[in-house]
């Protein structure tokens, strides 16, 4: 193993974090997750020396996200709306997991735009700078996206309704 | 911005300099809106936490094998097609890799910094229409977004499956990954999945548009794949 696949497999909680707000479904998140190693590993005479594997990754898997529609056929076809329900376990700790649960219905129900810069942002903690990097966007659109996403949210989760 | 995009840029940090001082300003003398951030703060607070236990779980070996280029079950493969996958990742050189012994035996070769089909390997890709048999077996073929022709191929014999595109200097490898052993006894009439991972996610990266259909493969070998 060399320093780049070492550093991927550094990166391979993360990445199986983003895998989970884009796909939902464990299994599926984590078959996005391998689409994106492998690609990455691909081309990886692409990746500049200097730049940060992470945000190069993450965007590898964001388009492997959308450009693959076999991952969202199979959740549609498997997952009842019903069972969209808890994606991240919570090992007994009820609380938490009716928390996240809740958390992650509203983000299902997002736009992939704003789903994607929301957990850039708030879950990865990318810069909105190293955000719109990573989406390959203009700093104004990621901002925008935010706020979208975050209204949504807020307008969802009972809690915080103004 | 809006008064929502600044609010938003505050909480999460993102205002600077002038604007961050005007916001202050604004927040100093207006309690509700500093009962918004709070709000956002904790929305992110909460999302973060929601998604925070997936960083503990135990990482799926099979991810790791694929980070680390191991295919899961590993047994003895020809010595060429480890180098071949070396030089694909990135190694170049110019030596002809060997399968056994005689210099110019191996299917693929190492030219300007790519790998390139040789011998019965780039008859196959050259000629071979998927619906034929023999030694090598033709898969997927597209076409690239540049409208470069790529196919796939499986070579029980060799251990080896892979990606070619055609160029002008031949067919370049863009993949190529080693088969187990208990897929070189059955029938290999399509790729589908018998393609490795690494093949398909070559693919991914590669195609625009759907794989040809029988018609429009034999129409691109007819002219040269031009």
């Amino acid at each position: 193993m060399d320093g780049f696949e070492r550093e991927i497999v550094a990166l391979l909680p993360r990445l199986r974090r983003f895998g989970r707000v884009l796909a939902h479904d464990p299994a599926d998140a984590d078959d996005l997750v391998q689409l994106a190693v492998e690609r990455g590993l691909t081309r990886r005479g692409q990746f500049q020396a200097g730049t940060r594997l992470d945000s190069w990754m993450f965007g590898i898997m964001r388009n492997a996200w959308i450009d693959e529609t076999r991952f969202r056929r199979r959740r549609s076809a498997i997952l009842a709306p019903a069972e969209d329900a808890e994606r991240v376990g919570h090992a007994g700790d009820v609380d938490a997991a009716m928390a996240a649960r809740d958390v992650q219905q509203a983000m299902a129900t997002l736009p992939d735009d704003q789903r994607i810069a929301i957990a850039l942002v708030l879950i990865e903690g990318f810069s909105y700078k190293d955000a719109a990097e990573v989406l390959k966007l203009p700093m104004g659109t990621v901002a925008s996206r935010i706020v979208r996403g975050r209204m949504a949210l807020m307008a969802q989760l009972q809690e915080f309704a103004s | 911005m809006t008064r929502d995009e600044r609010l938003v840029a505050y909480a999460d940090g993102e205002l600077s300099g002038d604007q961050l001082a005007r916001f202050e300003t604004e927040l100093a003398a207006d309690p509700g809106l500093a009962q918004a951030v709070e709000r956002h703060r904790a929305l992110a607070r909460r999302l973060s936490a929601a998604y925070a236990p997936v960083l503990d779980e135990p990482v799926p070996s099979q991810l790791i094998s694929a980070a680390r280029q191991q295919p899961a079950a590993r047994r003895g493969p020809p010595q060429w097609a480890a180098m071949a996958a070396c030089l694909v990742a990135g190694v170049a050189g110019g030596v002809v890799l060997t399968r056994y012994a005689g210099p110019q035996e191996g299917p693929i070769m190492a030219r300007d910094g790519g790998l390139v089909a040789m011998g019965r390997l780039e008859t196959a890709l050259t000629s071979q229409l998927a619906s034929q048999g023999g030694p090598i077996k033709l898969g997927l073929t597209f076409r690239t977004a540049a409208g470069r022709y790529c196919r796939t191929f499986q070579s029980p014999e060799d251990r080896l499956a892979g990606l070619a595109c055609r160029e002008p200097g031949g067919w370049t490898l863009q993949a190529t990954a080693r088969m187990a052993p208990a897929q070189t006894q059955g029938e290999y009439r399509t790729a589908g999945s018998d393609t490795p991972g690494a093949v398909l996610a070559a693919v991914d990266g590669l195609i625009a548009g759907s794989p040809l259909d029988a018609a429009a493969e034999r129409a691109a070998r007819d002219s040269g794949w031009k």
